[in-house]
């Protein structure tokens, strides 16, 4: 991707969503007492000037696209954008075990949800050492949970299972 | 207090083992993190900070002060051996480090990357002793409208300078300080952006914000791309740096320093524009014009110098104004808060025992480091060989139990998630995170400060421009739109 194209999309995404904001989430979302009479002192002054600020740029990103000359692509392009599927089932797997980790983290405890996170994501990774990867899943959560709940005086969650001392 | 009265409560402080401590084992972790590509200084400071809570300020900001200063310098290990700048700051130091290390004389680069760094560093220390006290009586006559000035011009260099693109730092700096508005209303008490949810009411966690910023984009580069940390390591070679060498180097060493001093004091130009700054001045000065990029020794003695010089000079503004001059100090504004202080002119006199036990231990930290680099130079082969596929996960689950320790509470942990998730979206796009965050910090600060603004003068926005301090930060203001804007017209007309 050169710079063109990636200020042109930035540009018409965030001015789209500076329209959101003003038409939509700062009237619906931001709440101001009736009996302000000053807009410069009302809660929702700054988030309006925010959102046209947001519209500025995201208009000067267009200009800046459309007025510009045909640049080249980003130097490091290849090395970000490995090709096939491949990467993006990998984030998609990822993001899957974020979601796990939140359902999990009340439910297991956060010490058995960090082993499961731990372990699923070295073997995500391709890790060559599996053996180290399987050990250090549960050695790193119990460390971390000695320090945390032994030093530091932190409550962490147990879970509705296996308790730690 | 007097002068002398103000040490002798400084070293009450930290004249004990364990500050040292602390100060040591901060180095160590810097030095090790940063020498690790991918494990960047600023995360290595998020990372340890929630260990932080539970420790007095002194050893906590002490603690992490060691792993900022042990993190720049541990990056040039990396980018002088495989070629890979352990943090943004070493990436001037690869143009003459490397090209030494593959004529075998990686030792004696890495030998003068520590002395110039540890030079500089004690420099960098001494201007923050000479000058934050003197900016922090001068900023106690700042009101309102002058801390409003003053944020203002903060957050406009640092759009401006943080990334490749004037517009997309804006926009990074725009989107901090429109998430520091969720929460309740600072004057009003009103709700705004909550969506109801009582979690959100005292606004996002900054430390989840943070870490979900600067952590969690690289765990995800990590699953977009798991081989593309991989590098060859080059061998420390028989050569060590002589005094010759550094004798030759000491201008340069001395002028990377200044340099480091004077533009880490300006709020977010940060490291590694000084070190390519220092790096150019040397180049253009030197005898060895022509050797420089094909491993010239003073080269590498410049550019180290250049980004060690900032670490010091970085605290100038956050201890003296109460503004982070980059990212890591952002993060340390964030360590004071945790534990109950507010850096900023006030603190010179209320805290002014904890301000001097800093300045001590940095001092100290300049010996510490050159005694932990020393090592770390000769054992940097463990470190490289830690298998990065097993290290993210590891962090992972390391920024899972810290940033659930903040408030006990596992919202904060999806914030992170989600921030950063952001993050990897802004660091494909190429949009700074810098601005971001240290917008995300200073957002309800500069609202803060415009609001009273307003209640002083009855909504008269001429208080605004009141006096000579907020004319001054004005002019900078504008001067640097109109700098970053002229250097990118000419970027995108070149010369022909």
């Amino acid at each position: 991707m050169s710079e063109k194209s990636l200020h042109l999309r930035l540009g018409i995404i965030v001015s789209l969503f500076a329209l959101f904001l003003v038409f939509y989430a700062i009237p619906s979302f931001v709440f101001a007492p009736s009996n302000v009479r000053n807009i410069i002192l009302s809660p929702v002054f700054w988030p309006y000037v925010l959102a046209g600020l947001t519209g500025t740029i995201g208009l000067g990103l267009v200009f800046n696209a459309l007025t510009s000359a045909p640049d080249t692509p980003f130097d490091d392009e290849e090395s970000v954008h490995p090709e096939g599927s491949a990467p993006w089932m990998r984030l998609a797997a990822l993001a899957v075990i974020m979601v796990l980790v939140m359902f999990g983290l009340p439910r297991l405890g956060m010490v058995w949800t960090a082993m499961l996170a731990f372990a699923a994501c070295a073997f995500l990774f391709r890790t060559r050492h599996p053996i180290v990867a399987v050990i250090c899943a549960v050695v790193v959560p119990l460390l971390l949970y000695a320090f945390f709940a032994h030093v530091a005086g932190v409550a962490i969650p147990q879970g509705n299972f296996v308790r730690l001392p | 207090m007097s002068l002398l009265d103000s040490l002798a409560a400084g070293f009450a402080l930290v004249g004990n083992f364990e500050a040292f401590f602390m100060l040591f084992c901060g180095l160590v972790i810097g030095v090790v993190a940063g020498a690790i590509p991918g494990l960047s200084a600023t995360m290595a400071v998020a990372l340890t900070l929630p260990f932080t809570f539970a420790m007095t300020p002194i050893n906590a900001i002490l603690l992490l002060l060691g792993v900022y200063k042990g993190g720049i310098f541990g990056g040039s290990i990396p980018a002088i051996l495989i070629k890979t700048p352990g943090t943004p700051a070493s990436s001037a130091t690869i143009l003459d480090g490397h090209p030494m290390a593959e004529r075998g004389e990686a030792g004696r680069a890495l030998g003068m990357a520590l002395y110039a760094s540890c030079t500089a560093d004690a420099v960098s220390n001494l201007a923050l002793i000479l000058f934050a006290g003197w900016l922090a009586s001068f900023a106690l006559n700042f009101g309102p409208p002058e801390f409003f000035a003053l944020i203002l011009f903060s957050l406009t260099i640092i759009a401006g300078v943080s990334g490749e693109s004037l517009l997309r730092g804006a926009l990074s700096a725009l989107a901090g300080l429109l998430l520091a508005t969720v929460g309740l209303d600072l004057v009003y008490g009103t709700n705004r952006f909550t969506f109801g949810d009582p979690n959100m009411m005292g606004g996002l966690n900054f430390i989840a914000v943070l870490i979900g910023l600067f952590a969690i984009p690289e765990i995800i580069a990590m699953a977009w791309n798991p081989v593309a940390h991989l590098g060859r390591t080059r061998a420390l070679g028989k050569s060590r740096c002589t005094f010759a060498d550094y004798a030759r180097s000491f201008k340069s060493i001395i002028r990377g320093s200044m340099i480091g001093v004077f533009l880490g004091s300006i709020p977010g130009i940060g490291a590694a524009p000084a070190a390519f700054l220092s790096y150019s001045e040397a180049r253009r000065t030197s005898k060895n014009k022509a050797n420089f990029g094909k491993g010239e020794i003073e080269g590498v003695a410049a550019s180290e110098a250049g980004n060690n010089g900032v670490a010091g000079a970085t605290l100038i503004p956050l201890l003296a104004l109460g503004v982070p001059g980059d990212v890591i100090t952002a993060i340390i504004i964030g360590a004071f808060m945790v534990h109950g202080l507010q850096p900023g002119p006030m603190m010179f006199i209320l805290n002014v025992d904890i301000i001097y036990g800093l300045f001590i231990g940095l001092i100290v930290s300049s010996v510490f480091l050159l005694v932990v680099g020393s090592v770390a130079i000769r054992g940097f082969r463990f470190v490289a060989d830690v298998p990065k596929r097993i290290l993210m996960p590891g962090v992972l689950i390391l920024c899972i139990y810290g940033v659930f320790a903040v408030n006990n509470n596992i919202f904060d942990v999806g914030v992170m998630f989600v921030m950063g998730w952001l993050g990897y979206i802004m660091m494909r796009n190429r949009i700074p995170a810098a601005p971001f965050l240290i917008a995300f910090i200073l957002g309800p600060l500069l609202e803060d400060n415009f609001r009273q603004s307003m209640l002083m003068s009855g909504s008269d926005p001429s208080i605004l421009f009141r006096g000579p301090i907020t004319w001054f930060f004005w002019f900078l203001t504008c001067l640097t739109v109109f700098a970053i804007t002229r250097s990118t017209l000419r970027k995108k007309v070149p010369l022909s």
